[in-house]
């Protein structure tokens, strides 16, 4: 299989050219995940031009600086320190020159590390207009799922700890409190490292933001804790609001999806209902929608799933003729490189 | 229902499109639009603002879903962290400060607020629906047309009471219109699958494999025929009585903006529907091809007619035949054989 360079050439009109305040969907299964992917954006986002110079596109991007903003939920800086690396991205070398931000939402979501004193009062948060708790849905409605035992501790308040002794790390997110108002908090302080992106030395063209799984807040809060796939939707278009365009990784395993619809034929569960809900309605605002999935016909060896991109239902009509829907095929090689290509090509 | 004349269709169905696309004469208070992912309402969206336009009505937005105010759209009201109540209360203000007599107003979708967990006593859908096209002062003549999107395919919110209808069939309870929208591609190779009397293919999330959300791959777009969108259209009449109807909205890089004649047509006049070829199969074409002349001329038909075939005769009893008996005249190149029977 000949080599492709880090962006391959069939992908890269869809993970570069992303218009202003447009959602791009990214969805993955258990067996094929989307890391190179969210990588392959980072790339594109984050790359001198002139370091692929087979790549048309650029040529018209030039003096447009990119800066990205990373929020994960399921992986670590490591991870993604890591593996940019391998495609010739320093990612804390980016960081320090402010073009990238990573904001850790795994390690510390659910654990507020004693270290670090919380201020008490919900109304010392600054500006924040909502002050009280939403609503609690009514009790016994949603059976069988109790409160995620690491959130159990209410303790009123976020804290959020400046990672000093972690370098690239620009904030670690908490989730203290429940509902919306936990919610809240965790978009002020994501929308307060983009700000500071912004303002940071010259005037920026574009600011990405990529929201790796954010299902996982979902997942581990649910409608319990008064949290459901609106609100979630909500949070995510409150943080597109500050940046230029965003990228939004999620899990569309069969169950996640499928358990949830009338032909089921059996009462889903709150996390399945919420989980459909949220997917569905995402694909319906976002302007195009990759979706990843494994062989039909089960494992190659020269095949590592399908990549389908598609129009999503936020597609505006009068958008560019030249995208195209397509379905390709891709392979990730043991030195981390991805090579795209169209079925029966090599 | 009985097959209406399609030149009967033509007429009174494309005027009723028309007239609704255009919310002309309120002809439906509440349009109930359902659409799903293979094919979602924002083209048909386009077309309600660019129609509106053209006739000067005032358009408000009610975004559940959109980010940033779409072109044509004259009032934005983003609704994020708002109940249902300050929502209406905002609608009516802008309601207030427009006094134009005729207003749309959009709702992008309304499955956000259905699902929504901070659940408001005080939420009842039709009377929240209803204050945006029946204002509470009955001085005010409004004429408000209210055009909601229901995304079939996001499951429906578990029920707080067991004992309440869903919300989507409260929804197609109340419109007045309902308008299904499928993608024309897909309608047609269901229709192809049909005619095979195949079952018909399944897109998208309705095939429920594993990590497919859409199913939409425009790879025929090239050809530009087979874009579109089938509109399903059923209208509920103020008498009463119900019209349904399949429509087909062209795309919209194939009129200009300021078009002003009907550009939606019937699905049953598209040729990729209905092919003309099919339409003119009539008894005298069915005549098959060979070699002989199976047809008759005028003589010869006149001739058979005038042959009396031998049980009419036999019916007369009296007749030169006497009963059915059969009459041979000898000719003169007949050649008599004696040992044949007796005649």
């Amino acid at each position: 299989m000949p080599s492709q360079p880090p962006l391959p050439p069939l992908l890269a009109p869809y993970v570069t050219l992303l218009p202003e305040s447009s959602l791009t969907l990214a969805s993955s299964i258990l067996g094929a995940t989307s890391n190179w992917l969210v990588l392959r954006f980072l790339h594109a986002a984050l790359s001198s031009p002139s370091l692929n110079p087979a790549f048309g596109a650029d040529e018209t991007q030039t003096g447009i600086k990119k800066k990205v903003v990373l929020v994960s939920f399921l992986r670590s800086f490591d991870f993604w320190k890591t593996e940019a690396k391998r495609l010739g991205l320093d990612l804390g070398r980016l960081a320090e020159k402010q073009q990238f931000a990573f904001i850790d939402g795994l390690s510390e979501l659910f654990y507020a590390p004693d270290a670090s004193t919380p201020n008490t009062s919900p109304a010392g948060l600054g500006s924040s207009p909502r002050t009280t708790l939403p609503l609690r849905s009514p009790p016994g409605v949603m059976p069988g799922r109790g409160p995620p035992p690491a959130a159990a501790p209410p303790r009123g308040n976020i804290s959020v700890t400046r990672a000093q002794a972690e370098p690239g790390i620009a904030k670690k997110l908490h989730f203290t409190g429940r509902g919306l108002a936990a919610l809240d908090l965790i978009e002020k302080n994501i929308i307060a490292v983009i700000e500071q992106q912004k303002s940071s030395v010259e005037e920026i063209d574009e600011l990405v933001l990529i929201l790796d799984q954010p299902d996982l807040l979902l997942a581990a809060t649910g409608p319990t804790m008064g949290i459901g796939a609106t609100e979630i939707a909500e949070w995510v278009t409150g943080l597109q609001q500050h940046a230029h365009a965003t990228v939004l990784t999620l899990a569309t395993d069969a169950p996640l999806i499928h358990n949830a619809s009338v032909s089921a034929g059996q009462p889903a569960t709150p996390i399945e209902t919420e989980h459909a809900t949220f997917a569905i309605g995402l694909a319906h605002r976002a302007r195009s929608v990759m979706q990843l999935r494994t062989l039909e016909t089960g494992a190659a060896k020269d095949v590592s799933g399908v990549l389908r991109i598609s129009r999503g239902g936020g597609w505006s009509a009068g958008e560019e003729e030249s995208w195209e829907e397509k379905e390709v095929l891709y392979f990730i090689q043991r030195d981390g490189g991805v090579s795209v290509f169209g079925r029966g090509e090599s | 229902m009985a097959p209406v004349n399609l030149s009967h269709r033509r007429t009174h169905n494309l005027l009723l499109i028309s007239k609704l696309l255009s919310s002309r004469d309120t002809a439906s208070p509440l349009t109930l639009v359902q659409d799903s992912l293979e094919q979602p309402a924002t083209p048909l969206y386009k077309e309600y603002i660019r129609r509106a336009k053209l006739s000067k009505v005032h358009v408000t937005l009610i975004a559940f879903e959109t980010l940033k105010q779409p072109e044509g759209v004259d009032c934005f009201v983003s609704t994020r962290r708002k109940s249902p109540a300050d929502i209406s209360k905002e609608v009516s203000a802008v309601a207030s400060e427009n006094p134009t007599r005729r207003r749309l107003i959009l709702i992008d979708s309304i499955n956000p607020l259905l699902s929504s967990k901070k659940s408001d006593p005080s939420f009842y859908l039709p009377s929240f629906l209803g204050s945006f096209i029946a204002p509470a002062s009955p001085a005010a003549k409004v004429d408000a047309s209210l055009v909601v999107t229901y995304h079939q395919d996001v499951p429906e919110p578990q029920q707080q009471s067991p004992y309440s209808p869903s919300p989507i069939s409260v929804l197609t309870y109340l419109a007045t219109s309902i308008i299904t929208l499928h993608s024309f591609s897909h309608i047609l190779a269901q229709k192809a699958a049909r005619d095979r009397s195949l079952a018909p293919p399944v897109f998208g999330l309705d095939e429920e494999q594993e990590g497919v959300l859409l199913g939409r791959l425009d790879k025929l777009a090239g050809t530009g025929s087979v874009e579109g969108i089938v509109i399903e259209l059923e209208h509920r009449r103020k008498s009463g009585r119900g019209v349904l109807e399949w429509y087909l909205l062209p795309p919209a890089s194939r009129y200009s903006p300021q078009h002003l004649k009907e550009v939606v047509t019937l699905l049953d006049d598209n040729v990729l529907y209905n092919p003309p070829m099919a339409r003119h199969i009539g008894p005298e074409d069915e005549e098959p091809t060979s070699t002989f002349e199976l047809g008759l001329t005028d003589r010869q038909r006149r001739d058979r007619e005038g042959v009396v075939l031998p049980y009419f005769d036999a019916q007369q009893g009296n007749g030169p035949g006497e009963g059915g008996r059969i009459l041979y005249d000898m000719g003169e190149e007949d050649d008599f054989d004696e040992e044949e029977d007796e005649i």
